[in-house]
């Protein structure tokens, strides 16, 4: 994907990130936590222009939850609400291989998951190990279950990562990626990393820009202009301005399409990205 | 199995509390030591879970405690 896509007008895939695995209400209350938060929330961004929802689970007190039950209905939750590509995380620091692979085995199976493309820092003594065996072992339930990876690259030694998954593994085309950006262990956010990480992404491989914070607006924007696609969400950023606490998901999915349809690319719709990713 | 961390604690999120809908609110992780509710990911160290130890995980007990910041090992290697 490149600046071509732009011009040619290629539409942009949004995805929505509701609720993560890190921080919860005490950052900002209007993040969802419960299926039944989670599915209101996806509607309203699927309204808002998203095609493509990121879920994790949460126990009722906000914590993390692993728990297949619980990811089932979360995506009962979504799908009784919406049509919007369900996308469940595999990420998990700290937690077992086992644990994390309870997302893949929702019935149905999700369309896509999240894939972590190797370590990364967290805390002042944690690391999300995200080993090659455990890369491998997560991609082949993928497989066998029918659910495209969505390549997550926390910093360019992923794209290192990327490109021997790659050797090792016979992905289906389009390779999906996204490329993240903020600080700890990910990319350090600028407009010149965002460029020279696309310029090392594998032959015909589709991207998706993340930003944490602050820089989810204006890295997400070049993204767009660069011909990627882009995710948003309060998983990712909770203030909608300095100071200024997202209302919801769907504010800052709004903002995202407003910005795309302004600068040419519509937001594709969620069976226009069923099409996109070959799903 | 590591314990639950002493200074964990459940109380209800004042967010909840002034919207009005606490009495349907779960209660959350409180950490006594830093004053204030703790991150998803981190409560999986208050509790123990996944192998997770607040005496080897987490700074802010370590600091709480007296301990020295950092855990790691000593020696080697030049990676
Ligand atoms: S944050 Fe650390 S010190 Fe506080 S309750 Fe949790 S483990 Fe204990």
């Amino acid at each position: 994907m490149a600046y071509d896509d732009y011009l040619d007008g290629e539409k942009v895939i949004v995805t929505a990130a509701l609720t993560g695995g890190v921080h919860g209400k005490e950052a900002n209350p209007n993040l969802p936590e419960t299926p039944e938060e989670i599915g209101e929330a996806a509607a309203e961004c699927e309204a808002a222009g998203a095609a493509v929802v990121h879920l994790h689970a949460r126990r009722d007190s906000g914590e993390r939850s692993f728990d297949r039950d619980r990811f089932q209905a979360i995506t009962e939750a979504v799908r009784s609400r919406t049509n919007l590509v369900i996308q469940h995380s595999t990420g998990g620091t700290g937690a077992t291989l086992e644990a994390r692979r309870q997302s893949l085995r929702t019935d149905p199976a999700p369309e896509m998951a999240s894939l972590d493309m190797g370590p990364l820092n967290r805390y002042r003594h944690l690391t999300s190990e995200n080993t090659r065996g455990m890369v491998d072992s997560l991609y082949d339930e993928m497989v066998e279950r029918g659910i495209k990876p969505e390549l997550e690259v926390f910093n360019d030694g992923h794209l290192n990562e990327v490109a021997a998954l790659l050797d090792r593994r016979d992905l289906a085309d389009p390779v999906y990626t996204t490329l993240i950006f903020g600080g700890g262990t990910t990319s350090p956010p600028s407009p010149r990393n965002l460029l020279n990480a696309t310029e090392n992404l594998p032959e015909g491989a589709l991207f998706n820009t993340l930003g944490f914070g602050r820089h989810q607006l204006p890295l997400t924007t070049m993204g767009i202009l660069l011909g990627g696609h882009v995710r948003v969400g309060l998983e990712d950023n909770v203030y909608y301005g300095p100071d200024q606490l997202a209302e919801s998901n769907a504010q800052l999915v709004a903002r995202t399409a407003g910005l795309a349809e302004t600068l040419g690319r519509e937001p594709a719709t969620p069976d226009e990205a069923r099409d996109i990713l070959g799903l | 199995m590591p314990d639950v961390c002493p200074y964990l604690e459940y109380r209800q999120l004042e967010a909840e509390t002034e919207s009005g809908d606490a009495a349907d609110a779960q209660p959350r992780a409180y950490c006594n030591a830093a004053e204030e509710f703790v991150q998803a990911m981190r409560a999986d160290i208050c509790n123990g879970r996944y192998g997770l130890d607040h005496e080897t995980d987490c700074e802010i007990y370590r600091e709480a405690e007296g301990l020295p910041e950092g855990v790691e090992s000593e020696g080697g290697g030049g990676d």
